[in-house]
């Protein structure tokens, strides 16, 4: 499904992704985990298109993407929910929404009949949002933007969707709630990377993890093979 | 001085206004999807004004050279994003600037050599003679100002509003990365509002040379008012610059009468002024006054 192979990339002077590799196979959830700085969130604008690789391949189904805008790389069919969310802010929820599906929605009219399914579906899995269509996605609380974030990527009915930290500055009530959706997504057979800081809880959703370091892969296995590592279990995982 | 006459004449200089309004409106076009203006605003006007001139001259029907000016004005908004904006801001360069200052030279330079320096009068359907409503005198080319203005800047206002694209607009102008994963080519974003904003200046110039005749030189003095209603309104809503605009082109009117004709542009000055002492930091003096 996702394949990135040795990819270099970083923000003008400063190089980042040293060589980052990784594999995403159909169906799995796949963790990305490694401390502040490591360059996970990197690592996803480079997959999704929002940043360059100045080397190295990223694979979609087998065809090269690297290079590509990442609009081009989105109707291809991966949803990237970004760090901090980013919700249109001054868009109704609703509109958000609709946003997800552009790609394949008309341009002018009839598109909200045309997502009708798709909006039903997300506001089944996110009452609350139902709730608030009408409401500025700007004056939403952080976790409901957090739910919109996850939604409007469901929206484009994505091959591989991308979580950056959905966890992020959230209550512990409310990650429960956002991991309860990850897992039923996961049910529902969605192929998921997902970087999280509560490394714990990310290994119990994970098929598959991966540890950065300094804009490489150090360590990588499945849930039960990390946990046996000392050095690991250390640094992240209390 | 009977009252009536202070509103007749703050009406035609707000039918007037209503100009600089339209031409900052194209301003606040490309600043929403881009950060980036026209400097050279006034010579696309002017151009698309010389471009409607000659087709009216070839024999062609007011009505048939209206759309194909706008069209003419689209056409010239993509070769000014194409040519001095797209390379600037891939290199997240403030080249913008000068580029568009240089192209609208070119474009100046090239009109005078296509269409020579006079003033040219320019022939419309549109009746001058004025008539009576509600105590003010008139004409129905004034009236055309303000309803081709108001319409299409409504057309646009209802596209963004009620339409997937016009949402899309909104997203990529909020946050481009962020418009991008949703699928919505930010470049294909900003190439649509530089048309577009090309077509209103386009109209602005269709709209106001039957008023004050076509020339080189006949946008300049329009496009600093914009520049300053644009300052003043700030660069997001097109209601503040229909009120801004239609406020200076009032003031300016009454200036002009009890003053001198002189002070005509004394009210654009010190509204300008007055907006960047109270304001220095408004979204506009941030991104160009400062930097120019
Ligand atoms: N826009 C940027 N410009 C310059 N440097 C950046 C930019 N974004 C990130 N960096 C740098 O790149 C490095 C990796 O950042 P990145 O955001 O990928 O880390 P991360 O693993 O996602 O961290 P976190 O857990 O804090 O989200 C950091 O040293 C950071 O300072
Ligand atoms: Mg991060």
């Amino acid at each position: 499904m996702l394949l990135v192979e040795d990819v270099y990339a970083g923000y003008g002077l400063s190089e980042v992704l040293l060589g980052t590799s990784l594999a995403v196979k159909p169906g799995t959830v796949v963790a990305l985990i490694g401390a502040n700085g490591a360059g996970k969130t990197t690592t996803m604008r480079a997959i999704s298109g929002l940043l360059r690789p100045a080397r190295g391949r990223v694979l979609l189904d087998g065809n090269p993407v690297q290079g590509l805008a990442a609009s081009r790389i989105a109707r291809l069919g991966l949803a990237h929910a970004p760090e901090g969310r980013k919700v249109f802010g001054t868009l109704c929820v609703e509109d958000n929404l609709l946003l997800g599906a552009y790609g394949r929605l008309p341009r002018f009219f009839g598109f909200r009949g045309r997502a009708a399914s798709d909006l039903e579906r997300v506001y089944a899995l996110f009452p609350r949002l139902r709730e608030r269509r009408r409401q500025l996605a700007g004056t939403l609380s952080g976790g409901e933007q957090q739910m919109l974030a996850i939604g409007r990527a469901l929206m484009a009915r994505p091959k591989l969707m991308l979580l950056d930290e959905p966890s992020m500055g959230l209550a512990p009530v409310i990650v429960q709630e956002v991991f309860r959706t990850i897992r039923q997504l996961k049910a529902e057979g969605m192929t998921m990377l997902l970087v999280e800081q509560f490394a714990k809880t990310a290994l119990e959703v994970a098929d598959y993890a991966y540890v950065m370091e300094r804009g490489r892969i150090a360590i990588e296995g499945t849930p039960a093979e990390l946990r046996r590592d000392e050095r690991l279990l250390a640094a992240y995982l209390g | 001085m009977p009252a009536s006459i202070v509103a007749q004449m703050a009406i035609s200089g707000a039918l007037m206004g209503l100009v600089y309004a339209l031409i900052a409106y194209g301003f606040q076009l490309t600043y929403a999807t881009s950060k980036s203006i026209n400097f050279g605003q006034g010579e696309l006007v002017m151009v698309s004004a010389f471009f409607s001139l000659t087709l009216l001259d070839l024999g062609l029907s007011y009505w048939l050279v209206l759309p194909a000016g706008l069209l003419f004005g689209a056409a010239l908004g993509l070769v000014v994003e194409r040519a001095a904006v797209r390379l600037a801001l891939e290199q997240k360069s403030e080249g913008w600037i000068l580029l568009t200052i240089i192209l609208g030279l070119f474009f100046f330079s090239a009109a005078e050599n296509i269409w020579g320096r006079d003033d040219r009068p320019f022939p419309t359907p549109i009746p001058s003679e004025s008539f009576h409503v509600f105590g003010v005198d008139v004409t129905p080319l004034e009236l055309s100002v303000a309803v081709g203005v108001l319409a299409v800047m409504g057309l646009i206002e209802l596209l963004k509003r009620k339409t997937l694209l016009g949402k899309a607009f909104e997203a990529v102008s909020v946050d481009r990365d962020a418009g991008e994963l949703m699928g919505i080519s930010a470049k294909r974003t900003v190439m649509l509002s530089y048309a577009l904003s090309g077509t209103v200046a386009a109209l602005a110039g269709i709209l106001v040379s039957p008023i004050t005749t076509v020339g080189p030189t006949m946008a300049s003095a329009l496009v600093l008012k914009a520049f300053s209603v644009a300052v003043v309104a700030g660069l997001d809503s097109g209601f503040g610059v229909v009120l801004v605009g239609m406020f200076l082109g009032a003031l300016e009117t009454l200036a002009s009468f009890y003053v001198g004709s002189g002070w005509r542009e004394a009210p654009g000055l010190v509204l300008l002024i007055l907006a960047l002492a109270v304001r220095p930091t408004g979204v506009f003096g941030k991104a160009a006054i400062r930097k120019v």
